[in-house]
């Protein structure tokens, strides 16, 4: 059975579930190896065999770098064992990994893939295109294919394995040691994340009916390690500052998750969140216009079912 | 003594006179450095003629306001009258007996003359009162003539006065000397009983003193006269002269609904195509039009703008006075380098002093986030003559060219100045940009896009027939009217709710009417009234296009600002339609039967008229009529209505910038309705209605309004009549 | 320094895409712009030229003769001149033929710094940066939050989970840009005019020694079998709360792995 080259990531919390989740896929189209940068432990080596991995290629020395060391080493495992796809996850390295390797290996490239499979002994791969407007699925007609798959896409199951373990030493190119981490600043935990930036924003509105009412807002945004924003009538209470204003004349988001509390959905306001990929609203007005948006809606008491919510966060993070 | 008195009063007029002409000279040399007029405007005598007639000799916009109006009526003829006792005095100066010829010896011409001088000091008298009672320093920025000339202002009355009786007592001591001239006594004398009061008053000094006196008392009343002339011509009193050209050269019928295209060289600019030199907008005081510049000299800061401004009545740093009388100052101040001899590179020849090299280098509007701009006690101070956010604090809703006596044309002067910002500049308003990407990419202000634009009709119970849903390529013969359902209607939640009512109303009363959906763009009215009159350009001939292959007759439509553009400013790009705003058609249809509101809504309401269908478009009637015509709607008027009506806030593209200076303008605006306490407030305009639904929420919020006071459409509450099952609770 | 900035004409967010019969995006049946998320880099651009770090800066794309367009509103922003590959045979052309060919050209302009949009609004795959690299054999720093360039040595910052990370890379060099970098400025109409003035080179394929059979729909490695509309938003569950709202959006949010 061909190889299927997985780049895993290991982080001090053990290997990424993204990773598990490739190893899975990658059991579909044929037997998984996995590609891990920098020190294995035997813990790491260990749940990926549980997920199946057959193979353990450890690439030393790419350490200070961001992605093209691991790239060269994919490219340099994939020259022996001419695998039938190499899978990396979607986000900035599996990008960059998965553009080299396919440049390298003159490779079928698919990005974001929320499924991948085998028809007839082709790989072939079902994504989202124009901001999930449509869905394709797609061929690879290449040796090999690159598939960068999106995390959370498909759920890992375990499929018990013994690894090999092997090292490959890698000779990097120059270009691939070209770039370096020079630094590494920790991003402070007690702050939130720059409103534009979130993955998660929790905006209030005036529903929430009054400056100190809006510590609910607050203590949720920092439960779900999310970014606080406001409707404009809020900012023009100056129930907070003037730069959380999410909408027409503020701030346009587009976060994974948004949370719309006290906030009836005006247009100027949806105007700034509109893109925001899962949209959850909670408010009185079983009428207002946010739930026509929302992908969940509670019809009642933010002050009620906000604290239930936080407790309920909190007990599941344990 | 007649040798000395002629010599006197010749060497005094000479004087003054030359004085004075050769301010009016240097003014007019000043004036002649604007821009030429756009064609046509300078073109219509007889329009002109009734102009003054009726601004003028009518006074009809001071007649507005009664008890100042009725005092400067006064004045003004007074004036005028006075002129007569001034033709007299000069002609004493030559011949001591003079007289008009024919009319200037009947006893009721004195009579008269002396009825004027006399109610002239009268209208004096209220203007002190007024003054007294409005000062600025007691009433701060409240005060009409907060930031006037305060000081020429006084003098300016005083010396009305000392025109007045001076020429008063001349003629007094003139009755005491008087010799019987060859037509006999001055019987006309007789009758200018205020003159006798003065004779009376030197008749025991004897006739010998009598007639030094009246020689000492008419050299006196010329040199006041002559003085006060000289001043005028100095001072904010130009209007005196500078009122008749301007009347007479004002835009017609006024100077609202649509704005004027951008002229460069009084041609209209090609966007497609501009000219290298085309100015786009006005970027430098010079590039006023030479009406630009006569409506700042005729500014007479009676502040009768300021005191309807929204802008300035919630403390924000714009007055439309202030702005001219800045205009003005930077005007005279730069005049020395607009006048100077200019080499062949535009360069004057002739050496300017460092202040005035200043002046002509200083920007127009001073550039955003200037730390220095600022309005201050007489004016604005900054890098530029203008302060940034002046310029943007106008929300065009065409209250000061309402009000202003002599025709000034203040919103025209904002949006040129914004056009060269917004051109040439780039600079406005940061948070206006998102507005004119979403205008730009998605045809609405909301960055929805056309495929959204039908969501609106989606839940009523008929089908609203839309253009090409059949692939019909022209609008079917039996459609009476296009439905212009505008972005509001199409994409806000709220509008929604007007649109749906209209679209209801019409389905109700059998008027075939089709709508464009996806073909539909913004009209470009908030690109247009920011200045941006290239967006403006596109989307009006993207629209005019869609209509014109469409055949489009007859629209009509919903909002406000869609219903000016269509109707004023379409024409000067090839659209011309029949457009009527859904308040005028709708009180047709109720006029006519179609439409029968029977069921009683018990409800206390109150009308605010948007600015741009009332002020900008004259219908006040439509929307009263409609309410009237509602069983048990009660209908009670806030103070500043019609005319005089108060912005909601959200015009000249205000609505999609922020308000954070001052306090807002929606909540001064909601404030008033609320004091008529109203079960619901209604509009005709999607945009005054989210303005006053935002204040009436927070006030809501903040407990100082009942829970259940709503904000609608008028067509809303029609429908709550005629349908009310139809109605949805609606969401406040 | 002499910055080529790779830009990408795409159909306008808002508008109703379509797809032609062969599954390629049908880019006539809608308008186009400049993708937003390049106008991040041409802004960036334009900004070296103003402090001076850059004397040149070139935009470059790959696309259809109205792709133009895309070009003057960037040339609007900033920049001295453009080049413009088009090509009848690009038509259907994946990432690794679009890489192909703007590598190529790029040898063409010459270039110290190349910069680009984190992803363009379209395709929204982020590879082509890279790419390019790869096919240059010149160093990368992708998706960087901010840029700074010093003498012959650009740094960045990037975003990863816990920290972000700083990465210095020397000339010649690509680099690519997200969206919190500072917005495109509105450019003034004087500018958009002055746009229409600065030259545009077009190339065609043969132009740029690309054989045409390396690029398009039929070399394209990957086949697309089925586009279909996604399912219409599915109206989002409502419901009241009765003591129980908190907990059924934790489990709510819990599903869709936000918990």
């Amino acid at each position: 059975m061909s190889e299927v080259l997985v780049l895993v990531e290991n982080t001090p919390q053990g290997i990424r579930k993204s990773s598990l989740e490739l190893l899975t896929a990658a059991r579909r189209l044929g037997s998984p190896s996995a590609v891990l940068c920098g020190a294995a432990d035997d813990a790491a080596v260990a749940s990926l065999g549980e997920y199946g991995a057959a193979t353990v290629y450890v690439v030393p020395g790419t350490d200070g770098y961001l992605s093209v060391p691991a790239a060269e080493a994919i490219v340099d495992i994939a020259g022996r064992t001419n695998p039938v796809a190499v899978l990396v996850t979607s986000g900035p390295i599996g990008k960059d990994v998965a553009a080299r390797v396919a440049v390298r290996l003159g490779a079928g490239i698919v990005t974001d893939a929320t499924d991948v499979r085998s028809e007839g002994g082709v790989v072939t791969t079902s994504q989202t295109v124009v901001s999930g407007q449509w869905v394709a699925t797609a061929q690879v007609t290449s040796a090999t294919a690159v598939v960068t798959v999106r995390p959370n896409a498909i759920a890992p199951e375990a499929a018990p394995a013994t690894p090999a373990v092997q090292t490959v030493d890698v000779a990097f190119s120059a270009a691939a040691t070209g770039a370096k981490i020079t630094a590494s600043n920790p991003k402070v935990s007690t702050g939130r994340p720059e409103l534009t930036d979130a993955a998660v924003v929790v905006s209030g509105g005036r529903g929430v009916g009054s400056e100190e009412g809006f510590g609910v807002i607050e203590r949720l945004a920092d439960s779900l390690g999310g970014a606080v924003g406001a409707t404009r009538a809020v900012t023009d209470l100056h129930w907070v500052s003037h730069d959380l204003q999410v909408g027409q004349t503020g701030k346009t988001v587009a976060p994974s998750l948004y949370v719309a509390a006290g906030i009836s959905g005006a247009i100027q306001h949806r105007a700034g969140m509109q893109s925001s990929k899962t949209i959850v609203a909670v408010n009185k007005d079983p009428k207002a216009p946010i739930f026509q948006v929302a992908d969940y809606g509670v019809i009642g008491d933010l002050h009620k079912v906000l604290p239930a919510l936080i407790d309920e966060i909190g007990k599941r993070k344990g | 003594m007649q040798m000395v008195r002629f010599v006197l009063g010749l060497v005094m007029t000479v004087v003054c006179l030359g004085l004075a002409g050769r301010r009016l000279m240097f003014l007019y040399r000043l004036g002649r450095t604007g821009q030429p007029v756009e064609p046509g405007r300078t073109s219509d005598t007889g329009a002109a003629v009734r102009a003054e007639l009726a601004e003028v000799a009518g006074q009809r916009k001071l007649l507005r306001w009664t008890v100042p109006g009725v005092a400067h009526f006064m004045v003004f003829w007074g004036f005028m009258v006075l002129l007569f006792t001034v033709v007299e005095a000069f002609g004493a100066l030559v011949w001591p007996s003079f007289q008009i010829p024919v009319v200037g010896n009947w006893p009721w011409f004195g009579f008269v003359e002396d009825l004027f001088a006399i109610m002239c000091v009268l209208a004096l008298a209220i203007f002190v009162v007024i003054r007294i009672k409005d000062a600025p320093k007691n009433l701060g920025r409240r005060s009409r003539f907060f930031g006037s000339h305060l000081g020429p202002a006084w003098f300016v009355l005083f010396m009305i006065f000392n025109v007045v009786w001076t020429l008063l007592a001349f003629r007094g001591a003139s009755i005491n000397a008087q010799e019987v001239g060859p037509s006999g006594k001055m019987r006309f004398l007789e009758g200018a009983f205020a003159s006798q009061w003065f004779a009376k008053l030197f008749e025991p000094l004897g006739q010998h003193t009598n007639e030094i006196l009246e020689t000492v008392l008419l050299l006196l009343s010329l040199a006041v006269l002559l003085v006060f002339t000289v001043f005028v011509t100095y001072s904010k009193h130009l209007h005196i002269f500078l009122s008749i050209p301007n009347v007479a050269y004002a835009r017609r019928p006024r100077a609202l609904g649509g704005l004027l295209p951008v002229y460069s060289n009084g041609k209209k600019v090609d966007f497609e195509d501009p000219g290298d030199d085309d100015l786009m907008g006005v970027g430098k005081i010079e590039d006023f039009t030479w009406k630009g510049l006569l409506d700042f000299g005729t500014c007479t800061e009676c502040g009768r703008c300021q005191s309807q401004c929204p802008a300035w009545n919630t403390g924000k740093p714009l007055s439309p006075k202030i702005l001219m009388m800045t205009l003005r100052d930077h005007a005279l101040a730069k005049a020395p380098y607009l006048l100077a001899t200019k080499g062949e590179d535009g360069e004057p020849t002739t050496a300017l002093t460092d202040a005035d090299k200043a002046e002509a280098q200083r920007p127009l509007v001073g550039p955003e986030g200037d730390e220095t701009a600022s309005v201050d006690e007489h004016g604005a101070r900054g890098v530029g003559a203008v302060p940034f956010d002046m310029l943007w604090s106008c929300t065009t809703c065409g209250a000061c060219v309402e009000q202003c006596p002599v025709d000034i044309e203040h919103v025209d002067h904002i949006v040129d100045m914004r056009r060269h910002q917004v051109l040439m500049e780039a600079a406005f308003p940061e948070e206006a940009g998102v507005m004119l990407n979403n205008l730009e990419h998605a045809g609405d202000p909301w960055g929805r896009g056309a495929s959204a634009r039908m969501e609106w009709a989606a839940p009523l119970d008929f089908e609203v027939r839309q253009f090409g849903a059949n692939g019909e390529e022209t609008i079917p013969d039996d459609v009476e009217y296009l439905y212009w359902v505008g972005c509001a209607g199409a994409l806000d939640d709220t509008a929604m709710r007007t649109a749906r009512a209209v679209a209801t109303l019409l389905h109700e009363a059998g008027v075939e009417f089709m709508v464009l959906g996806e073909a539909e763009a913004c009209t470009g009215d908030p690109a247009r009234r920011m200045g941006h009159e290239f967006l403006f350009q596109m989307l009006a001939m993207q629209n005019v296009e869609t209509l014109n292959t469409a055949g489009a007759k007859r629209i009509v439509v919903t909002c406000a600002h869609c219903f000016n553009t269509l109707a004023n400013e379409y024409p000067q790009v090839g659209g011309h339609y029949e457009v009527v705003h859904h308040t005028t058609l709708l009180a047709r249809l109720v006029a006519e039967g179609k439409i029968a509101p029977v069921h009683r809504v018990d409800a206390a309401t109150t009308y605010h008229d948007p600015c741009y269908l009332g002020r900008h478009n004259r219908i006040f009637t439509a929307p009263r009529e409609l309410l009237a015509a509602i069983p048990g709607l009660r209908v009670t008027e806030m103070e500043r209505t019609k005319e005089k009506s108060f912005c909601c806030g959200a015009g000249g593209a205000r609505m999609w910038m922020d308000e954070n200076l001052g306090t807002r303008i929606n909540l001064n605006r909601t404030d008033e309705a609320l004091g008529t306490k109203p079960d619901v407030v209604t509009a005709a305009c999607p945009f005054c209605i989210t303005m006053l639904s935002d204040g009436v929420s927070q006030r809501q919020l903040e407990g100082t309004a009942a829970e259940t006071v709503q904000v609608a459409d008028v067509a809303e509450i029609l429908l709550r009549s005629v349908k009310p099952e139809d109605v949805p609770t609606p969401v406040s | 320094m002499k910055i080529v900035v790779l830009v990408k004409y795409v159909p306008e967010p808002t508008a109703t895409w379509k797809f032609a019969p062969d599954l390629t995006l049908d880019r006539g049946a809608v308008e186009g712009r400049l993708s937003e998320l390049d106008e991040y880099a041409v802004e960036q651009a334009a900004r070296l030229q103003e402090a001076g770090t850059a004397s040149e800066v070139v935009f470059l794309t790959v696309g259809p003769a109205k792709a133009v367009d895309g070009l003057r509103k960037a040339l609007a922003i900033g920049g001295d001149s453009a080049v413009h590959v088009t090509d009848a045979a690009m038509h259907g052309s994946d990432a690794l033929a679009t890489s192909l060919v703007l590598a190529k050209a790029l040898e063409k302009t010459g270039f110290d710094l190349v910069l680009t949009g984190m992803a363009s609004t379209d395709a929204e795959m982020s590879v082509v940066p890279s790419m390019v690299a790869d096919r240059l054999g010149i160093n990368q720093a992708t998706f960087a939050g901010a840029l700074s360039v010093e003498g012959g040595t650009v740094s960045i910052k990037r975003d990863s989970e816990g920290a972000v990370l700083e990465v210095s890379t020397a000339l010649p060099a690509i680099v690519s840009i997200t969206d919190t970098n500072p917005e495109a400025r509105y450019p003034a109409f004087k500018a958009i005019m002055a746009s229409k003035k600065k030259p545009v080179t077009t190339y065609s394929l043969a132009d740029l020694g690309v054989d045409a059979s390396s690029v398009g729909l039929a070399a394209a490695a990957v086949k697309v079998t089925s586009v279909t509309p996604t399912p219409a938003r599915t109206a989002g569950t409502i419901v009241p709360d009765e003591g129980e709202g908190g907990a059924q959006l934790a489990e709510f949010l819990s599903s869709r792995g936000f918990v």
